[in-house]
């Protein structure tokens, strides 16, 4: 570290995002373990490297020298030396000890939340990510965090087997439908990173990807305060650009250009409203599509299934948004033309479409 | 039986048949070989058999990693990206590596290396070569009915309710019959180790091979069960909801895992154990050289077929099995480490001395000890507990797995075919093209999995069929060489062919082997030996010379052939 502090200093004036990495290939260090296991990766594979080295030089080494030059035999090496199996049997195996016991002290730190974590709730369902934050906040596929507080994630499944994976913290944990898995990390840096879901989960598995973003500690309460709330001050002619918002939780099964992914197109269902036209059931029987079918379908996906689609949309989806975002899909459905008028979501920006709730309040 | 005169000089022809017939051409037509209870002829139709299955599934692996060469769509949709990994996967462990060295080239050689017969139970050694077939039908019908899209691990719940596709219970049956064709083989050579080792052979004068596929046996025998009845639990779980792996309904589909890799993990060293057994004769054929350790290679294979039973938690780090299982099995992993480095060691100390010969089958010997000491040392990183929970479900574990299931096992049967090749067909391949494709399919081997341990480690998760532009590099470098690798495969399949027709007609003993098989004629006999031959150090060269004329080895004359006259 010292040596690296003075490396940098004569270098000239380090990038202060720059923290030392791992020599083999390790992702950039955003959280407190990071730095450890990256030394016990660098460690192990500087350990790997030794024995390759000597392993495949011995070999190199006795193919050319002891090549065949007639058809002979050899020419009387050993056939076995016990002390020289013992050496390196008994050698490998303290080598071996020793990772395990690293391994192990890391790992203790890795599993083990501190007890003054701020908890954030997530859910896992094919093929996106919900966080819900202690004051009523919800996102999707998005996580904040603040930077240098241990953050607490408590996981749900709804469906089939996840995992959470941010490689920049260096930790994943699977999450399992029936039980409730913790994983914890602390930022280091402020800044947005990958989140995966690493567990194999279908279709979209690998489009059931988001981002974490780092904030620091005042920027990250006036992001979940905003989060909780801005649906509230959304004025009713404007839910609809709200549901362009949300849409992206909708994405992976349900287009705007007509073209059929897991659901029924939004376009298609957009063109049934508006001609006032019924859609057919799996069950044979046809439905008008009305506003209340709209509403039904978000909140109890699997009572009306249209014809031709598979019944995989989770039941949860619906029911965590609240009334206010559910009415806002329903708008964004029912004026898509205004929202994406070719298929193309238009750009909407939540501050734009926000009143303060400040001036209103006043005003009344 | 016959004692053998030691006095009197015995003719190098001993122990052929003097009018030219051999296994393969003694009875003809179709119904010869299907129903054939010949250990041989059931081996060579394991390998033709296998070798499809092979070319199949690596034609998956191509297609997958064209598909990766770029972000997003390039040739198939993520339905059909899933599917392929999942066949690539299910085909190459269940069809082609479990049975690949064992019921191929083990059913091949074991009997002959025992100076037997046959094997102990001919009639269920077809039946298990029928049961692979209805395996392998199974599979098809998988494809073809509703196809299969869940990874070869089968997890659930996403196998239960999670996919819509209803191949999955055709696998599931695959998987169930090809688990007893293994269980049958490895019972059958058990018995046949035991039972018909000839006069004078006694457990430590067996070749290492056969250490290998014994300790093997035991594993299929008894680690197989538990696969069968997970596969019929999962059938029984997705048909009628019965729910002993559904959270919903109180069931728990950790224990899925759980009973999966207590199987499958076993299974690696089902894999990796008769490829270590092949080596084992290898090196030290294509040396001239006494293996070095002996004894220590020969209990290194029990004791790794043993602690591989007690290491599956480690498939489950981050499961959310409980700390303390994650603990105890990294434990125990470590441990299993150490009879496969001193497998090696004793390798390197054959050669120390040796008269090495860098013909093809040695050329892979070769190569599987640098890529299995790469497969083997970066399970270091996934054994211990704070590094694996990064590195777990990355490309590092694609990688890493590849470098043992691929550079170990399909290494050691591609350089085991090629050592056997002349016994089994009677005749010799190129020597010169078998070491350009042995080449190839090294570097492309090297070039498509190193750089998946990098792309691993910097976070990119397994079964992505699209992925961050950061990774693009790694993905582009990857599939250049699996393609490399691929040429190295059909050059492969084109010499071989090749040498079928035009091939020169091998001698008994091309390498110098000191075994039975090479004390017989190639292709051998229908009845391997026309009595139990007499058995001495199979690993002291010393009584053999080189033939000039015949250019292969054979037994010095001053000294008693293990063959005696008929």
């Amino acid at each position: 570290m010292i040596a690296h502090a003075t490396l940098l200093a004569l270098l000239g004036t380090p990038s202060p995002a720059k923290i030392p990495g791992s020599y083999f290939g390790m992702p950039e260090q955003a959280s407190t373990i990071a730095g450890d296991v990256d030394w016990m990766y660098d460690f192990i594979t500087w350990l790997c490297i030794f024995f390759f080295v000597v392993i495949v030089g011995a070999m190199v080494y006795f193919v050319f020298k002891y090549r065949r030059r007639a058809h002979v035999a050899d020419t009387g090496g050993p056939t076995h030396n016990t002390p020289l199996e013992v050496t390196w049997t008994v050698i490998p195996l303290i080598l071996v000890i020793a990772i395990f016991y690293i391994g192990l002290k890391g790992y203790v730190h890795i599993t083990t939340p501190p007890a003054n974590s701020y908890e954030i709730e997530v859910i896992g369902q094919r093929w996106f990510w919900t966080f819900r934050y202690p004051n009523g906040a919800a996102e999707t596929n998005i996580l904040h965090v603040p930077v240098g507080r241990p953050v607490k994630l408590t996981m749900e499944s709804d469906d089939v087997i996840h995992a959470m994976f941010i490689p920049a913290f260096r930790v994943k944990q699977d999450v399992v439908p029936g039980r409730r898995t913790e994983l914890w990390f602390e930022a280091t840096r402020e800044g947005e990173f990958d989140l995966f879901c690493a567990e194999y989960c279908g279709t979209q598995h690998s489009q059931m990807i988001g981002k974490v973003i780092v904030y620091d500690e005042d920027e990250f309460e006036v992001v979940i305060e905003e989060l909780a709330r801005w649906i509230d001050k959304v004025p009713d002619e404007k839910l609809h650009l709200a549901g362009a918002l949300m849409y992206n939780q909708c994405s992976s099964c349900h287009t705007l250009d007509g073209s059929d992914l897991i659901g029924p197109s939004f376009k298609e269902t957009h063109e049934l409203f508006k001609a006032a036209g019924t859609r057919q059931l799996i069950d044979g029987t046809t439905v008008a599509v009305d506003d209340d079918y709209l509403q039904q379908s978000i909140l109890k996906p699997l009572d009306q299934i249209a014809k031709g689609y598979p019944s995989s949309m989770p039941p949860g989806i619906g029911t965590q948004l609240g009334d206010r975002k559910l009415q806002a899909l329903v708008q964004f459905i029912i004026r898509l033309d205004e929202v994406a008028p070719d298929g193309n979501l238009i750009e909407v920006n939540r501050q734009d479409i926000v009143v303060e709730e400040v001036e209103a309040e006043e005003a009344e | 039986m016959t004692t053998i005169d030691v006095t009197k000089p015995m003719p190098p022809e001993a122990g052929r048949p003097a009018e030219g017939t051999n296994y393969l051409n003694h009875t003809t037509g179709i119904k010869s070989w299907l129903l054939t209870m010949d250990h041989k002829r059931i081996g060579v139709m394991y390998l033709v058999s296998i070798l499809t299955s092979f070319f199949l599934a690596g034609i998956f692996g191509l297609l997958i990693r064209t598909e990766l060469i770029a972000p997003g769509h390039t040739i198939m949709d993520a339905d059909a990206y899933n599917m392929m990994f999942t066949l690539h996967g299910a085909i190459m462990v269940f069809l082609v590596i479990i049975p690949s060295v064992p019921a191929s080239l083990g059913n091949f050689v074991l009997p002959i290396m025992l100076g037997a017969k046959d094997v102990a139970f001919p009639r269920l050694n077809l039946f298990s070569y029928y049961l692979w077939v209805t395996g392998a039908i199974f599979a098809v019908a998988a494809i073809i009915f509703g196809g299969v899209d869940t990874g070869w691990t089968l997890y659930v719940p996403y196998s239960t309710t999670g996919t819509e596709m209803n191949g999955i219970i055709f696998l599931s049956m695959a998987v169930f019959v090809l688990g007893f064709s293994s269980i049958f083989t490895g019972l059958n050579f058990i018995v046949t180790i035991h039972r018909l080792r000839p006069p004078g052979m006694t457990w430590f004068k067996m070749p290492l091979f056969l250490w290998a596929i014994y300790a093997t046996g035991i594993i299929q025998v008894m680690a197989t069960p538990v696969i069968g009845i997970t596969v019929l639990l999962l059938i029984v779980e997705r048909a009628f909801g019965i729910g002993i792996f559904d959270a919903s309904l109180g069931g728990d589909p950790i224990l899925f895992q759980h009973f999966f890799w207590f199987y499958s993990h076993p299974a690696v060293y089902i894999m990796i154990l008769p490829g270590m057994g092949i080596i084992s004769e290898l090196i030290s054929v294509h040396s001239h050289k006494h293996i070095f350790g002996y004894r220590f290679i020969a209990f290194s294979s029990v004791a790794i077929a043993l602690f591989g039973f007690i290491v599956w938690g480690h498939h489950m780090f981050v499961s959310s099995q409980s700390p303390l299982m994650n603990v105890l099995f990294s434990a125990i992993t470590f441990s299993v480490s150490i009879p496969s480095a001193v497998k090696i060691f004793n390798w390197l100390a054959t050669l120390y001395k040796g008269s090495i010969s860098l013909n093809t089958p040695m050329l892979y010997a070769l190569s599987f000890i640098f890529l299995f000491t790469i497969g083997g040392l970066t399970g270091l990183h996934l054994g211990t507990l704070a590094t694996d929970i990064h590195l777990h479900d990355t490309y590092f574990v694609v990688a890493h797995f590849h470098y043992v299931m691929m550079g170990g096992a399909i290494i050691a049967l591609i350089g085991g075919i090629h050592h056997w090749w002349p016994k089994i067909t009677g005749r010799m391949y190129s020597e010169f093209w078998g070491r350009i494709a042995c080449g190839l399919v090294f570097v492309g081997f090297n070039v498509t999995f190193f750089i998946q341990f990098v792309m691993g480690s910097k976070g990119m998760p397994r079964r992505y069929w699209d992925y961050t532009d950061k990774y693009m590099i790694y993905h582009v470098i990857s599939t250049v060489g699996s393609y490399i690798m691929a040429l190295g495969f059909f050059i492969t399949a084109a010499y071989l062919i090749h040498s079928l027709f035009r091939g020169r007609k091998a001698p008994a003993n091309p390498w110098g082997g000191r075994s039975l098989e090479w004390q017989c004629s190639s292709p051998p006999p229908a009845e391997n030996f026309p009595e139990p031959p007499h058995v001495g150090d199979c690993y002291d060269f010393s009584v053999l010379e080189w033939d000039e004329e015949e250019q292969g080895y054979h037994w010095r004359h001053d000294i008693p052939h293990p063959v005696g006259e008929a």
